[in-house]
């Protein structure tokens, strides 16, 4: 993975140093709260509901088993044992205090990360799919790309105060699990007719309280231009994205308003100006910041044959991890290690730093010291060989780890909620908690199949739910939690936002209100091979609204 | 309305309330609840907390005292009065040296 150079080392440890004077001068009273607020948030220091918070970026849900320590060390030492993995890849701390956030950013600084760009109105830390470099559909890694994003974002000065904040997605295979679709721009790997390896460009993507399905508006750039083009859209956005209005100042709302035909034609003429000047790469920077990711020093193991079905016989709950929370890897012999960050009960994205610590341990004993961070909330190992699997599976079931739920549906992305956030307006995790334990018999779990819920507790809708197969909204009217139900979303290549079927239900209705959509969906399914999502599109909304409100 | 001064205390960033004594404190039971006529007396705590600069966030809450509770009209408040519900946390606490009064 990537390694800090000189200037990265440098940066991170200026803005240490710059940040623990502001804090000096905060504490002392030299710096009023209006003048220290927007530079503890450059710094992803926020006031949530009860204490401070501090996001720190993972950049592209990548880190090393050093890193993961680390984060384990500061869960342990500043915070309270634990932190929450976030749909950003990134982590939040729910406790620190101030005057230990500068320690913590030093602490940080030592294994080479940050807080930077985790919050403002500038380019957020890029994500991408948990599986990039290993998947075995990937047409390429996107890492390498991520990295070099990051590198012409970090303080990008002319995108420093833009409109608003902006989020980019990459991902290197044809099926996404990045939700590109849904970010202010979205990058998809493409080949051409020469067979060369491009990116398509989708902008004006978003969720909130606008959610849009990002268009295309160039099919293929090629990687050497990628910056270029992605500086032409940042520059036609930082001129023209409405800065008068919050809620209408993300580029998504541009795109709309002006069209896409219209923004594409200024798109075009940046690019036509900038286009082979310094943002060029050159091809021995593009192969410098290869090498970072080359490939690891994998073992000749030849076929390995699981037999699932006979796993499941023995050890059924093996047999349900192999099934569910391994992925199809690049090299033969390999698979990618799903752990599940969402235990029946629990709070879906949490981690203990005992937790922590043992998958650091893991991944640098059996993933070649690769770790990757989910939006889904959950932690990979990504290149586990198959002869070390039931191995890693022993050690995640005494870490308490070993959840074989990944893509059903207690596999849950869940918002922080009232329970933190100081945005929203309904709790999440306690409805999360809820249907888990509705659904949690493995063989219930089974007999639905893969099914994605996503809470957000407002409309903000951090917990994406206007792309769940069953999105679930919290709302506050009269003092009272309601849960507006939304069917039909999806994240993936095939992005769709969920439309509401009719009015909210008390926290405590929930479950009931999911346990009759599931349950029609597995009444009119053709078969068990029909999944949730693909019966909703042939059925539409009609027998889930009958489900959920009667035919009256 | 009956109305209470509430806030996060700067080195901790614990939700604290203002008393009746003019100190910052972490029990809602014991937050000064101004009547309507009382605005007055409001601002000019408002005011004097700003100078202190050390509770930030500094918010006005409807509440209402039933059988001699303080009770907080929006549940986002009732939750930031006891921490998180699910799983149920400590609220934070204010360290020895974050004590504020006006």
């Amino acid at each position: 993975m990537y390694r800090y150079d000189e200037f990265d080392a440098a940066f991170v440890n200026e803005r240490v140093a710059q940040f623990s004077d502001q804090v000096r001068r905060r504490i002392s009273g030299e710096l009023t709260e209006d003048q220290f607020r927007p530079l503890r948030l450059m710094n992803g220091l926020y006031l949530q509901l009860h204490a401070y918070m501090l996001r720190v970026a993972v950049p592209y849900g990548t880190l090393n088993s050093r890193q993961m320590r680390m984060l384990a060390h500061i869960a342990r030492k500043y915070d309270r044992g634990y932190g929450h993995f976030t749909t950003r890849q990134n982590i939040q701390y729910n406790w620190p205090k101030l005057r230990d956030v500068p320690a913590i950013l030093a602490d940080l600084a030592s294994v080479e990360m940050h807080a930077i760009q985790t919050s403002g109105n500038c380019i957020r830390n890029v994500t991408t799919d948990q599986f990039a470099g290993a998947a075995a559909d990937e047409i390429i890694d996107p890492r390498p790309v991520a990295e070099i994003i990051r590198q012409w974002s970090s303080l990008h000065p002319e995108f420093t105060f833009l409109p608003r904040k902006f989020k980019i997605a990459i991902t290197g295979a044809p099926n996404d699990r990045a939700a590109v679709k849904f970010h202010d721009i979205g990058l998809m790997a493409q080949t051409n007719g020469s067979g060369e390896i491009g990116w398509a460009v989708y902008v004006g993507g978003g969720l909130g309280r606008t959610p849009m399905i990002a268009k295309l508006i160039n099919g293929f750039v090629p990687h050497e231009h990628l910056l270029a083009y992605l500086e032409s859209i940042l520059r036609v956005y930082n001129r023209y994205g409405r800065r008068d209005n919050k809620y209408k100042a993300r580029i998504k709302i541009l795109v709309h308003e002006e069209g896409l035909e219209n923004i594409k034609g200024q798109v075009e003429e940046e690019f036509a100006h900038i286009r082979g000047g310094v943002l060029t790469l050159p091809q021995e920077e593009l192969d410098r910041i290869n090498t970072y990711f080359a490939q690891p020093a994998y073992k000749d193991i030849g076929v390995v044959d699981i037999d699932i079905e006979r796993e499941k016989i023995i050890d059924s709950a093996y047999g349900r991890f192999l099934e569910n929370n391994t992925f199809p890897h690049a090299r033969q012999g390999y698979t990618s290690v799903t752990i599940s960050l969402k235990p029946i009960g629990g709070a879906p994205g949490d981690a203990t730093a005992d937790q922590m610590d043992v998958v650091a341990d893991l991944a640098e004993k059996y993933s070649f010291d690769e770790l990757r961070v989910s939006h889904e909330q959950n932690l990979v190992l990504p290149h586990v060989a198959l002869t070390d699997l039931r191995a890693v599976y022993d050690a995640l079931v005494e870490a308490e780890l070993a959840d074989a739920n990944a893509g059903e549906i207690t596999d849950m992305i869940t918002c922080p909620g009232l329970d933190y956030c100081a945005l929203a307006n309904a709790r999440s995790i306690p409805i999360a908690q809820d249907i888990s334990q509705r659904f949690a018999s493995p063989e219930r779990q089974k007999e639905i199949g893969k099914l994605k819920i996503k809470i957000s507790g407002c409309i903000n809708a951090c917990g994406h739910h206007h792309v769940g197969h069953i999105g679930i909204l919290g709302v506050e009217k009269k003092g009272t939690e309601l849960y507006q139900i939304t069917v039909g979303g999806d994240g993936s290549e095939d992005a769709a936002v969920g439309k509401i079927l009719g009015p909210g239900f008390v926290a405590e209705d929930v479950p009931d209100a999911i346990e009759k959509l599931v349950d029609a969906y597995i009444e009119k399914r053709e078969s068990a091979d029909e999944t949730f999502i693909a019966a909703y599109r042939r059925l539409g909304d009609a027998p889930f609204k009958e489900a959920l409100y009667g035919n009256g | 309305m009956s109305k209470i001064l509430t806030g996060n205390e700067l080195l901790s960033g614990a939700t604290v309330y203002l008393d009746g004594h003019g100190n910052w404190v972490e029990d809602l039971q014991i937050a000064r609840v101004f009547a309507k006529d009382e605005s007055e007396a409001l601002d000019a705590a408002l005011a004097a907390t700003k100078a202190t600069g050390r509770v930030i966030s500094l918010e006005i809450e409807d509440v209402e005292v039933r059988g001699g509770l303080v009770y907080p009209h929006r549940i986002r408040e009732r939750i930031r009065a006891e921490g998180p519900t699910a799983p149920r946390f400590d609220r934070q606490h204010l360290d020895e040296d974050s004590h504020v009064s006006i």
